[in-house]
């Protein structure tokens, strides 16, 4: 199997850009990393684009080829994915698919949203679904999760705001970042409430955003010299359904976790910076306990160490990950793995992880049956 | 009369589907799901075919009470017409091994704790995607405090 690499990766401003459209966000973003990679548009063999509001917001369908050809691609195979939060992770995994197949030598993965509208409600599965019909929306799963998670191993609303704290910790020294004013655990704990026990500073704000990648082949790469990036891991899976799910041992998390870690022969000790799906504060303490930072039931003590803050000794969501950079849904997923790029290169500024060599991405996507979609875990290296 | 055409009599709207739940002759409402004899799999909502096997599945009776597991209430406004606030929860069957999704009573929002011994009820709640009413199950204390 041949190797990928990240050559170049670029992430516009998120939050609400009302002046901006799907293709010039993925535009200004595409054209951001191939000048990060030093490419040319004409050596694209392939790309991959990311949306999920299109069709619904706008009636935009198919949008890639619109961005694509807004930066030059033309005639190369370009391939639209939905994948709920997971869909620009997923569409950065078939790039480096194509790679490790020997079928491209330079792969460009764009993941563009815009959903600051008014029309924009909670956000859930369809009127198809038995679940959203009856009031399951994107807070709900997650709350449910936060209440088991403090009725079984006695998580506080205290260590729950701790991560909102640390998160606006790291955004403040992110410029793309949407909330960067510092908070206090007191102040999220008085605002208004979402979904018991999740205050609104607990859930991630939506955004207008757009963040690419171009992935490369050994050969490619080499041009690159020492900025690139290797991939030693790209992990996708999907939940399953089963009679009485655990939402507090959240196994496809665990799973996918593990499998990324034995793929790329590492484990939680090697890593030294992680970007993980932080759409509510209670995901970021499971996503702890998957990625194996802390043992199960442990991350809300976790969090509270200051173990993942600023200078703590496993930095998460160093960007200020969903709940402070914000959510544009099919742009996060290969957001995260830009973060985690910056980090390795040395290039991450105020924010910068120090000496950094290995880093992860994990994001997680919908909810079925009390699982999720889809689970993307990624391990780079340099 | 088609079945769908008695529910409606019986509470009020149209359900918000068809087959997730039904009365018995004492007019106490239960739950329907999906039984699997090959595997002996039970799931809810109905699947025609069973997600192991694939084997057809019985429409088979899950019951009405049940156990929470976890819960919440939703203070945001709520997707469907449903009550603000509303509360919903992952509910233990006790006919069936199977932890289910499901609105809880909104007349007591925000009143649930986990353990809470619970009992379904069918009324109109919210609303389809067009807007016309329609019934849901929802679970309430089954005693009382």
């Amino acid at each position: 199997m041949a190797a990928a690499y990240i050559i170049g990766a670029s992430t516009t401003a998120f939050g609400p850009q009302p002046e901006k459209s799907i293709v010039s966000l993925g535009r200004d973003a595409a054209l951001a990393a191939l000048s990060d990679a030093g490419v040319d548009s004409a050596s694209v063999n392939m790309g991959f684009f990311a949306n999920v509001f299109g069709p619904l917001l706008f009636g935009d369908t198919t949008i890639g080829q619109d961005v694509f050809g807004a930066i030059g691609v033309q005639r190369a195979p370009i391939i639209n994915i939905e994948n709920a939060c997971t869909s620009g992770s997923s569409a950065f995994h078939l790039a480096v698919q194509a790679i490790e197949a020997d079928a491209a030598d330079i792969v460009v993965v764009v993941g563009a949203e815009k959903m600051c509208v008014p029309t924009l409600g909670l956000v859930g599965g369809g009127q198809s679904d038995y679940a959203s019909r009856n009031g399951m929306a994107a807070p709900v799963g997650f709350a449910m999760r936060a209440a088991r998670h403090m009725h079984e191993f006695g998580t506080t609303l205290q260590q729950f705001a701790a991560v909102t704290v640390k998160s606006r910790a790291f955004a403040a020294k992110n410029p793309l970042a949407q909330f960067r004013k510092p908070t206090n655990v007191e102040e999220v704990l008085a605002g208004p409430m979402i979904a018991d026990p999740l205050t609104r500073a607990q859930c991630c704000p939506i955004a207008d955003g757009a963040s690419a990648i171009v992935v490369a082949s050994e050969k490619a790469a080499r041009a690159n010299g020492a900025r690139a990036v290797r991939v030693n891991a790209s992990v996708l899976t999907s939940g399953e359904s089963v009679s009485a799910p655990d939402i507090v041992r959240w196994g496809t998390d665990i799973r996918t976790c593990a499998l990324a870690y034995e793929k790329a022969g590492v484990g939680p000790d090697d890593v030294d910076v992680a970007e993980c799906h932080d759409a509510f504060s209670i995901s970021e303490i499971l996503h702890y306990e998957a990625l194996g930072f802390c043992a199960a039931g442990e991350g809300g003590r976790f969090v509270e160490s200051g173990a993942s803050a600023p200078g703590g000794r496993k930095p998460v969501n160093p960007s200020g990950g969903l709940l402070s950079r914000g959510h544009p849904v099919a742009a996060t997923g290969v957001a995260q793995i830009s973060e985690i790029v910056l980090h390795l290169r040395g290039e991450a500024g105020a924010r910068q992880t120090p000496d950094a060599k290995v880093g992860v991405a994990q994001c997680m996507g919908g909810d079925k049956d009390g699982d999720t979609k889809s689970c993307t875990v990624v391990v780079l290296s340099r | 009369m088609t079945a769908a055409r008695v529910l409606d009599h019986v509470f009020g709207a149209p359900p918000i589907a068809g087959g997730l739940f039904d009365v018995d002759a004492s007019g106490a409402p239960f739950l329907m799901g999906g039984h699997c004899d090959q595997c002996d799999r039970y799931v809810f909502p109905y699947s025609e075919s069973c997600p192991a096997c694939l084997s057809g599945m019985k429409h088979v009776r899950l019951g009405g009470e049940g156990v929470i597991y976890s819960h919440t209430t939703v203070r945001t406004k709520p997707p469907y017409g449903l009550p603000q606030p509303y509360s919903v929860a992952f509910i233990d069957l006790n006919d069936a091994p199977l932890r289910i999704f499901a609105l809880l009573d909104h007349s007591m929002a925000g009143g649930f704790r986990i353990g809470d011994r619970v009992k379904l009820k069918v009324g109109v709640i919210g609303h389809d995607g067009e807007g016309d009413p329609r019934a849901r199950g929802y679970f309430t204390l089954k005693d009382s405090r």
